[in-house]
């Protein structure tokens, strides 16, 4: 069993557009404190944006769990929100479901999830239509090395 | 670890600890012990922000002066395309190039065809990148200096190719030993540098490799010579040393900060200048939110290089003047391409070895006790006042709680748990 070593909770702001990103630059800021290895903090803050980029585009309100033991780094961002009908679909690349409003403010160009794929080592992913979507993933702390 | 050689020397006598630096430094890199400032070698990116702020003279740029370099048989200067523009309009780049003569440069080195070589290098780079984007210049060396320190993940986006100075360095030496018949360690290239970050690049490569270059003089220490020499010299004489030095656009629009605006027109570029900008934008890249950007080119001076330190004149006239004189400068592509053919028929133009992430000391230790160590300052940091005045010696109560948990600072620091600390203050101050 892995020992938890530093655990944060953050609240995320739907449609909140002009402070998105806030939550991963603190969760950056406390990884380059910890002197982990640039490549995994840089996958790290990239699931963490993505991840919270969702909650701000789609959801109602979410929070975002992020949590460190000594051998991973856990990104858990559960949202009460529309859901995702169909997570395989939604997991392709440039799949999207954004408004027009959202491309022209550069966001929603479906690559979202599949970056969040791409940047952790496990990723997990449950929905239910009409009430929220619970993602958990995780980068391992020796998965660089 | 080894002894960093920066770009500015703080003389203790001098310094008042009036903090400024200290509060300048966009790497908190300074701390004010007893009253005097205090670099942590590992964290300065050279910048010189601190330099511009002292109130007492204490920090001065490491530039050689001119003593350093007549060591040598054959002097060469390389000036820094901002030269040209610091000086009144009467003065052309044709007299400013005899005005550096005139202070014992035996010949001057115009980088317009170096310039035309690496915006060329440049291009295929990008073409060729399979790496992650955006790439990202590497001519400023503060900029390289910084993503060592502070974004060390992007270290692989800059690009990997040398600046037009240490190329002309190296070609100089070349030409004028083959037609002296002396030896290239007889022959020195000397930058005229806009920055002092610029005689670091040189004195110590980011890359650990040897530069080209054998050191620099500031613009701002050869300026009243130059500008003596270059009155000697009257238009009639002038004429034709304009046509022989291959002068380029491509080489003042470099010293404006967007030097591959129109070499990369077909790419998804951005000119990016001035440190706090730069550092926004790089956390942005960080986390993913800037994409569909393929080149970012930066300068840590606020509108390039034209706003460098070292400089005499405004950066806004400097650049005026520069418009100037390039509006006046004759069609000269063709010659330059042949030139470029002549010097440089097969030569390697990426940087002599790849840039690294610069190791930090106080960081090491286990991640358990790396942990205790963010938490304790966390804590620390919650009963800190908030108010970043700086009398602690550290430049806000962030930084100072981060000192404290890694054993380099006492909490007693803070004029708010200490009585001592505010009477030693009195003492130091009144």
């Amino acid at each position: 069993m892995s020992e938890e070593l530093f655990k944060r909770t953050f609240k995320i702001q739907s449609r909140n557009f002009d402070r998105a990103g806030e939550n991963s630059s603190e969760i950056k800021g406390i990884l380059k404190g910890l002197n982990l290895d640039s490549e995994i903090i840089r996958r790290a803050v990239v699931v963490a944006f993505e991840a919270e980029m969702n909650v701000v585009m789609y959801a109602r309100v979410g929070t975002l769990t992020f949590l460190i033991t000594d051998e991973d780094i856990h990104i858990d961002v559960m949202d009460e929100g529309p859901g995702i009908p169909d997570i395989e679909q939604a997991m392709q690349e440039g799949f999207s479901t954004a408004t027009d409003e959202m491309r022209e403010m550069g966001f929603g160009f479906g690559m979202g999830l599949p970056n969040i794929r791409k940047h952790s080592d496990t990723l997990k992913i449950e929905s239910q239509v009409g009430k929220g979507t619970a993602l958990s993933a995780s980068i391992r702390l020796n998965s660089n090395a | 670890m080894r002894d960093l050689t920066h770009s500015f020397k703080i003389d203790r006598d001098k310094c008042s600890g009036r903090l400024g630096c200290m509060r300048a430094c966009p790497t908190q890199a300074i701390r004010v012990r007893e009253g005097k400032a205090k670099l942590l070698s590992e964290l300065c990116i050279d910048c010189g922000a601190c330099l511009r702020v002292c109130p007492s003279g204490a920090i001065s740029a490491t530039t050689q002066s001119l003593k350093d370099v007549w060591k040598f048989k054959y002097k060469v200067a390389v000036p820094s395309a901002v030269l040209f523009g610091q000086f009144p309009v009467v003065i052309t780049p044709a007299h400013i190039i005899e005005g550096l003569k005139s202070l014992g440069f035996d010949a001057v080195w115009i980088i317009g065809v170096e310039t035309a070589m690496i915006n060329q290098a440049i291009r295929e780079y990008i073409g060729q990148w399979r790496g992650k984007f955006p790439l990202i210049t590497s001519t400023c060396p503060v900029v390289v200096r910084l993503i060592q320190v502070a974004y060390p993940g992007m270290v692989d986006q800059l690009v990997h190719v040398e600046p037009p100075r240490e190329l002309a360095g190296r070609e100089l030496k070349r030409k004028y030993s083959e037609e002296l018949g002396i030896t290239k360690d007889q022959i020195a290239a000397i930058y005229v540098t806009s920055c002092q970050a610029k005689t670091i690049s040189i004195l110590e490569p980011a890359e650990e490799a040897k530069s080209d270059l054998d050191g620099a003089v500031s613009i701002s220490d050869v300026y009243n010579g130059v500008l003596a020499g270059a009155h000697a010299y009257k238009e009639n004489d002038l004429k034709t040393a304009m046509h022989e030095h291959l002068f380029s656009e491509e080489m003042f629009l470099w010293s404006t900060g967007e030097g591959q605006r129109r070499n990369l027109r077909d790419y998804r570029y951005m000119s990016l200048t001035g440190l706090a900008n730069i550092i926004r934008v790089f956390d942005d890249i960080e986390k993913g939110k800037l994409r569909n950007i393929d080149f970012l080119e930066c300068y840590a001076c606020w509108g390039g290089c034209v706003n460098g330190n070292l400089t005499v004149d405004n950066l806004y006239v400097t650049r005026s003047k520069l418009h100037r004189i390039v509006s006046g400068l004759p069609d000269n592509k063709n010659l330059i391409e042949v030139a470029a053919r002549i010097r440089y028929p097969r030569e390697n133009l990426y940087a002599k070895a790849p840039i690294r992430p610069r190791s930090i000391k106080g960081d090491m230790g286990d991640l358990k006790e790396r942990v205790r160590r963010v938490k304790e300052a966390e804590v620390v940091l919650g009963t800190l006042p908030g108010l970043n005045c700086g009398l602690c010696g550290a430049p806000n109560c962030k930084t100072l709680a981060k000192d404290i948990a890694s054993g380099d600072a006492q909490k007693t620091e803070c004029i708010f748990y200490s009585k001592d600390r505010l009477e030693r203050l009195r003492s130091l101050y009144l």
